[in-house]
């Protein structure tokens, strides 16, 4: 048996494993420091040459400037009002449609997967033509549904695939003996199905919330007027003067990562399990 | 229950979703094929089709701006989807052996991955930046000469993988780390008993019960990176010249910058063809092997 003597010391923590996750860790952050640190620097600072790993006078002018100036508020609250709404939408969708999917009879199932697969990631460009001439027939350019509509259907595929791989995983026993108890499917499926099947919620919801808060190309072209613009939107316009006004760009990114942060942060875990539970039985 | 009553109750919970999907997706892709063989004029606040009687695949596909579109959409894919499943598979790797760290490990790592495209786009734009950006200065005192990054075609590709690697290595690495934690313990027990070292059983243990699941992550990639728009948008508007212009660009720009409503229809249209065949394609190949090995 060659089994390894205990290593001591500092060797315990240099290994291959250690080094590895030092390196996600370094590799991941470092850029998003950059974004943080420069967001705190002065107009002069923050082009100068060599850069500074901290900000020699730290400020909040970049912040002041995003909000007032930019009305970067304004489109935050566009933002959370599109990806909030497009996230309940498609949880409360994906969830019966996973269901069926999952536990009823319907006829040409496998087809119906794939088909989903693919829609999931359609080329949005393919998409764009038609639903900007649809939507300005309509009227729907530059409002609210003209966004969350679309964006309920792009993400409805992968959140229904979440669901319905989720949903073969959970146990059968319980919705049967709600059954027989005498409550039909329209009863026990939200009540007692819905709380079983919370981290496949999770991870759907999530990866919804991250999509239609990153969404940029019908975002742009939809709602391109400043009342209606999303952050993505706000952001990449930003840059349509000759000089890119960083400071403030940055104050106005880092208020925007904040709330995905904090959501990835909370949800971690459930974003892998959920992911588990049904990754590989589809 | 009776097996009829089940089947209806499944339509019911399916039909609004599966409607939903259909309105906004397959009927629009059938109105974009309807519009790539018309012309179209823009009145205000709508539009009014002229006639049925234009075809624009023709010109659209013996076009150079086409053809380097083209070319630029397959490499971008090629490259980045090949980097990030070595990379994500192997970050995956460590995570799973991390132990204590792996919560905090695993949430700096999902950072990049949530940032919104446009925010990573403007960042990497910053530390890509000619005169004072914080690549070009480390460039520069390893080089010994300051480079132009975004400005030559060969370094403006390079740079555009990399962000994209940045970005999109974690969602390879979640779901094969996903897949990493379905492996029964007993598999790697039986490939200690036959002696087998580290390399002998990630290759011929781990690997192959890895290979579903990172079918499905590589199919994902690849649809998302041939639909790439954002990131060149933002980044490099495409430039320099056309060296970074997608086929989501190019139909950008013949829609919105020209007007050219029929023919950027057919440049959307022929983008999603390529799509689906690959996938289709892929798909089939992918099953072909699988059932060669003995598993479904």
């Amino acid at each position: 048996m060659n089994r390894r003597a205990p290593a001591s010391g500092i060797r315990r923590y240099v290994n291959a494993v250690n080094l590895g996750g030092l390196a996600i860790v370094v590799l991941s952050a470092l850029p998003l420091y950059w974004m943080i640190v420069s967001s705190f620097k002065g107009p002069g600072e923050i082009s100068a040459d060599p850069p500074t790993p901290v900000p020699k006078a730290a400020t909040l002018g970049n912040y002041a400037e995003a909000f007032v100036r930019n009305g970067i508020g304004r489109y935050l609250f566009n933002s959370v009002l599109v990806a909030s709404v497009s996230t309940v939408a498609v949880l409360g969708l994906s969830f019966f449609a996973g269901y069926a999917l999952a536990r009823t009879p319907l006829r040409g199932r496998g087809a119906l997967m794939t088909a989903l697969l693919m829609l999931s990631v359609f080329p949005p460009i393919a998409l764009v033509v038609p639903l900007f001439l649809l939507e300005r027939q309509l009227g729907l350019l530059n409002s609210y549904a003209g966004l969350i509509v679309p964006y309920v259907a792009l993400n409805l595929p992968f959140a229904i695939w979440i669901m319905r791989n989720y949903l073969v995983g959970v146990p059968r026993e319980l919705e049967e003996a709600a059954t027989v108890d005498g409550a039909g499917p329209l009863r026990t499926v939200p009540t007692v199905i819905a709380p079983l099947a919370r981290p496949g919620l999770f991870t759907a919801g999530i990866f919804t919330f991250t999509a239609t808060w990153s969404e940029f190309l019908l975002a742009l072209t939809f709602n391109s007027e400043d009342g209606h613009r999303t952050v993505p939107v706000g952001i990449a316009l930003f840059t349509s003067q000759y000089t890119v006004p960083y400071g403030t760009l940055f104050a106005g990114a880092v208020a925007a990562t904040v709330p995905i942060g904090v959501l990835v942060m909370i949800f971690r875990r459930s974003i892998v399990s959920g992911m588990t539970s049904g990754a590989v039985k589809g | 229950m009776s097996r009829r009553r089940r089947a209806r109750t499944g339509w019911l919970f399916a039909s609004p979703a599966l409607l939903t999907v259909a309105a906004v997706t397959v009927f629009p892709v059938l109105f974009s094929v309807l519009l790539s063989f018309a012309d179209v004029r823009l009145e205000y606040g709508g539009f009014r089709i002229l006639s049925l009687t234009g075809d624009h695949y023709a010109a659209v596909l013996s076009s150079p701006e086409w053809r380097q579109a083209l070319a630029f959409t397959f490499g971008f894919t090629a490259v980045t989807v090949l980097l990030e499943l070595v990379l994500g598979t192997a970050a995956a790797l460590v995570l799973e052996r991390l132990g204590a760290a792996r919560g905090r490990v695993l949430a700096v790592l999902l950072l990049p991955w949530a940032l919104i495209n446009v925010v990573a786009a403007q960042l990497w734009g910053y530390l890509y930046n000619g005169t004072y950006g914080g690549l070009t200065w480390l460039c520069t005192e390893i080089l010994g000469h300051q480079p132009d990054i975004l400005g030559q075609p060969a370094s403006a590709m390079a740079a555009m993988v990399v962000v994209d690697v940045w970005k999109t290595t974690p969602f390879v690495a979640i779901v094969v780390l996903a897949g990493l934690m379905l492996i029964p313990g007993d598999v790697y027990e039986a490939a200690e008993i036959d002696g087998a070292g580290t390399w002998t059983t990630f290759w011929k243990v781990t690997l192959p019960q890895l290979r579903p699941i990172m079918a499905i992550a590589v199919l994902f990639r690849i649809l998302q990176a041939f639909g790439i728009f954002d990131l060149p948008f933002v980044l490099t508007q495409g430039g320099p010249g056309t060296a970074t212009e997608s086929l989501a660009i190019l139909g950008y720009k013949t829609l919105f910058q020209n007007l050219a409503i029929g023919r950027g229809a057919a440049v959307a249209t022929t983008t999603a063809a390529i799509v689906i065949s690959c996938c289709l394609l892929f798909l089939r190949v992918f099953r072909a092997q699988a059932d060669e090995g003995g598993r479904g």
